[in-house]
């Protein structure tokens, strides 16, 4: 099998588990499927069916198989077969079985082996279907198959007795046709035109009323001695009146307990058998649901999908063509030369390098939407499991980013929303009335471009954090040291140290031990920040900012020695030269200097990096003034080299695991003439200057 | 022709007979780059080494071990330079031979004294190392034809170790 057609199964399904998602989420809003959601779902599962049949995965295709049966009777008669007071059931058994679809093509994915219980999950939806047909309620049929075995003993015990009736074949009714004995009688003796020897389940339809129930419910099973014979019963079906489906079933053993196998109990059996049967009658309602929807044009036949790994090969031929092309037109060769073509030429070509640049930028950009519509699903578990109010609030969805930023910040923005649904609100509605709050609780998400970054807020209006608590947690803890006054933004900072949870017992949501300072970890592997506020009583913000694209950049260069490091330029305010006068000494060694009414630390690189080459007298070398975040502070360099754009190139891992991303050095670049520079992190910079010194 | 075929099922049933008598067939043995850093020859598997440059230079990084002495540009990628002299504890040299390798699925380059030659080395002919103090890199010994003897140098653990 090939994997590039397991890639295309599982993107597939990834897509339709989606947008069923979304479907069903609005769909619970109006506590009603519209008729285009109810064909839609029709329509993913027979996708799904028909995909996973392909792909063999059976407990998949039977599961999408059970769900597409009970939308084709909500199709046939509209969501109001569906008692009010089954609503709610049926939208949680669908999202139970979104969730095991995920599940499995999660284990797909990692190449495990699929589960076979799916027996739960099946007898669910049929019970569901069961009520919506308005037959007795989920107990009495679960215990149905047994009873109905029970009471066709004769004919079940005569199958075993007679191991020679192998093939069969599954009939059901029409629903609601009523007197289902005397049809199967009725199909019976039509039957028996075509051949005599076979034998029924259950048996003596016609003096039995009771079996009305158990065929309506189950089929009604034909079993044939040979397949001949069994095949030409078929015809006799197809004759026959009110006979909505058959389906031919072959007993699997010489001498099997025939109760497992027919029946719709174990669909697990049947349904590939189905799906095989070239049986025309059954065909023709799928038939016909497959049309509609494949006339359905959907919005998105104007994308095709692109495998990620040729875009990265594409962005990284395009930063290569983008250095290469500073390095041809400003080629030391050329000093001196007037070549007005040339240059002319350069300009041009500049341009077009430029455009190719953003259009395959603009490539890999998809909006955060995915993401954060899967947040709408976590917030309604939640808030079931939880018994807490909550609305969840999307602003921004259309923001676009790139889509590693997506894949690597939908964990983090996850993990926030857990937070604020288990921590952040409040544990009761009441609480809330007495603070004046609306009593259901809201958690906004938004995303919003600034220039260089997009910027994730995750806000709940809870109770906010209790500072006081976290700090004597921390203290407890051993993060924080008690004789020391802490500001706000410090106490916040504790949440997102490793180890630290405030929550004294393990929930099913957080807690885990998993906490914040994983979502931190993750916010600064694609080079973001994370930061929290928090008002007590008014809620707390999460605020991730992200920079919006991480391959090129633009960057200052400065040497220290003979080293060069680039700044990113956006985190740089200004260069300034000092005389020593200006610089301001304080106790501990440290030096600070005076600009525009506020003293910045002095970092020198050379003495943070332990370099045996560089300026050591203030006045010959250059102060950068940087800014990124909550920092700003003042980098002493040697030389101011000029502005570049620069292609980013992450570090070799080896280097990484040395912890250099601790000290600000964040990744590297090629120079024009060959040579590599190091990439400094601003805020990682003073946190380990202020960490050494 | 035939008598090309009687050779090659000679050398099948040769090969059978010596399966039989418990000896591994002739083939097991496999290409090893010797070179020399410091007296010793070190052996590693030449399937592993991917370059073997004098041309490059090296960007100095902080905050890594020194034996680490920075990263070279390698046709636009970025590798990271070991010393295998301050790697072992000796005294640096001005060394600008850099064998390249593959280690664990990245690429590292070595700096050297000397590249010396190729050699198959019969895979049951390494010996262990019968102390366990040489610095835990070197995983086996061989006899070279010249009479030296070659240390199989474990880059992995020449990384990590």
């Amino acid at each position: 099998m090939g994997d590039s057609i397991l890639d295309m199964y599982l993107y597939e399904t990834n897509t339709l588990l989606e947008q069923l998602d979304g479907i069903l989420l609005a769909a619970e809003e109006a506590d009603t499927f519209s008729e285009d959601s109810v064909n839609e779902i029709f329509r993913i599962m027979h996708t799904i069916k028909g995909s996973s049949a392909m792909m063999e995965f059976t407990s998949l295709m039977t599961v999408a198989h059970r769900i597409e049966d009970m939308f084709f009777l909500i199709r046939e008669k509209s969501m109001d077969i569906v008692p009010e007071q089954d609503r709610p059931e049926l939208f949680d058994m669908l999202f139970q079985a979104v969730d095991f679809f995920r599940s499995e093509i999660e284990k797909v994915e990692n190449g495990e082996t699929l589960s076979q219980s799916i027996d739960h999950i099946v007898t669910k939806i049929n019970s569901l279907i069961d009520k919506i047909q308005g037959n007795p309620p989920a107990p009495a049929q679960e215990s149905a198959p047994a009873a109905a075995q029970e009471e066709s003993a004769p004919a079940a015990g005569l199958e075993a007795a007679n191991p020679d009736y192998l093939f069969g074949i599954h009939v059901f009714f029409d629903e609601g046709s009523g007197m289902e004995n005397l049809r199967a009688f009725m199909l019976v003796n039509s039957v028996k035109d075509y051949c005599g020897d076979f034998i029924t389940v259950p048996a003596n339809t016609e003096t039995d009323p009771s079996t009305s129930d158990i065929i309506a419910d189950q089929g009604f099973q034909l079993w044939f001695r040979t397949a001949e014979d069994r095949d030409a019963a078929i015809h006799a079906m197809d004759g026959a009146g009110s006979v909505r489906e058959y389906q031919p079933v072959d007993a699997a053993k010489p001498a099997p307990a025939p109760a497992p196998t027919p029946g719709p109990e174990s669909p697990k059996a049947q349904a590939p058998k189905q799906e095989a049967a070239p049986a025309p009658k059954p065909a023709a309602p799928k038939a016909d649901a497959a049309k509609p929807a494949a006339g359905q044009q959907h919005p998105k036949e104007s994308l095709i999908s692109v495998n990620l790994a040729k875009l990265d090969q594409l962005m990284a031929v395009v930063s290569e063509i983008v250095i290469t092309e500073s390095m041809v037109t400003s080629s030391p060769d050329l000093k001196g030369l007037r070549l007005d073509n040339f240059t002319k030429s350069a300009r041009d070509l500049r341009k077009l390098t430029d455009d190719l640049q953003d259009v395959s930028m603009s490539l890999r950009m998809v909006p955060v939407s995915g993401a954060f519509q899967k947040m709408n699903r976590i917030v309604r578990d939640m808030s079931k499991k939880l018994d807490k109010k909550a609305k969840l609030t999307l602003i921004g969805e259309d923001t676009e980013v790139d889509k590693t930023i997506v894949d690597a910040i939908s964990d983090p923005i996850m993990h926030c929303v857990r937070n604020s649904m288990d921590h952040g609100l409040e544990e009761n509605e009441a609480d809330r009335i007495a603070a004046g709050k609306d009593p259901v609780g809201e958690v906004i998400l938004s995303a919003r471009h600034t220039g260089s970054e997009v910027i994730i807020e995750i806000k709940d209006d809870g109770q906010g954090v209790d500072t006081q608590y976290v700090l004597s947690k921390a203290i407890r803890q051993g993060l924080a040291s008690p004789d020391h006054e802490y500001s706000q933004k410090e106490i916040l900072n504790f949440l997102m140290m490793p180890g630290f949870s405030t929550n004294t017992e393990v929930t099913e949501y957080s807690g885990r031990g998993v906490g914040m300072d994983v979502v931190k970890k993750n916010v600064a592997d694609v080079g973001g920040t994370i930061s929290i506020s928090s008002e007590w009583g008014k809620g707390m913000t999460t605020t991730l900012k992200i920079p919006l694209t991480m391959a090129i950049m633009d960057g200052m260069e400065v040497s220290v020695g003979s080293s060069i490091f680039t700044i990113p330029i956006n985190s740089i305010q200004s260069s300034l030269k000092v005389t020593a006068q200006e610089v301001i000494h304080d106790p501990a060694q440290g030096e600070m200097v005076k600009i525009r009414d506020n003293f910045y630390p002095i970092i020198r690189a050379k003495e943070l990096f332990g370099m045996s080459e560089g300026c050591d007298n203030i006045e010959e070398g250059i102060l950068m003034w940087v800014e990124s975040g909550e920092h700003s502070y003042c980098l002493f360099v040697d030389e101011l080299l000029g502005e570049q754009q620069i292609v980013v190139k992450p570090l070799p891992n080896y280097i990484n695991s040395f912890g250099v991303k601790n000290y600000g050095i964040t990744g590297c670049s090629i120079l024009g003439d060959g040579s590599i520079s190091i990439i400094l992190d601003v805020i990682n910079v003073y946190t380990a200057a202020h960490s050494t010194y | 022709m035939s008598q090309a075929e009687e050779m090659l099922f000679a050398t099948e049933d040769q090969q059978e007979a010596d399966r039989y008598s418990g000896q591994p067939a002739e083939i097991a043995s496999e290409k090893y780059l010797i070179f020399s850093s410091d007296g010793l020859m070190y052996g590693i598997k030449a399937e592993i080494v991917k370059d073997i440059t004098t041309d490059y230079t090296i960007t100095y990084l902080p905050q890594v071990p020194p034996f680490v002495r920075g990263v070279i540009n390698l046709r636009g990628q970025i590798v990271p330079i070991i010393d295998i002299r301050l790697r072992l504890g000796k005294e640096p040299r001005d060394n600008f031979c850099c064998i390249v390798v593959d280690a664990d699925g990245s690429e590292v380059g070595i700096l050297v004294d000397m590249v010396e030659q190729m050699v198959d080395v019969p895979l049951n002919a390494i010996l262990p190392v019968p102390t366990s103090k040489s610095q835990a890199v070197v995983t086996g010994m061989w006899t070279l034809p010249n009479g030296n003897t070659m240390l199989e140098l474990d880059c992995e653990l020449m990384l990590h170790g």
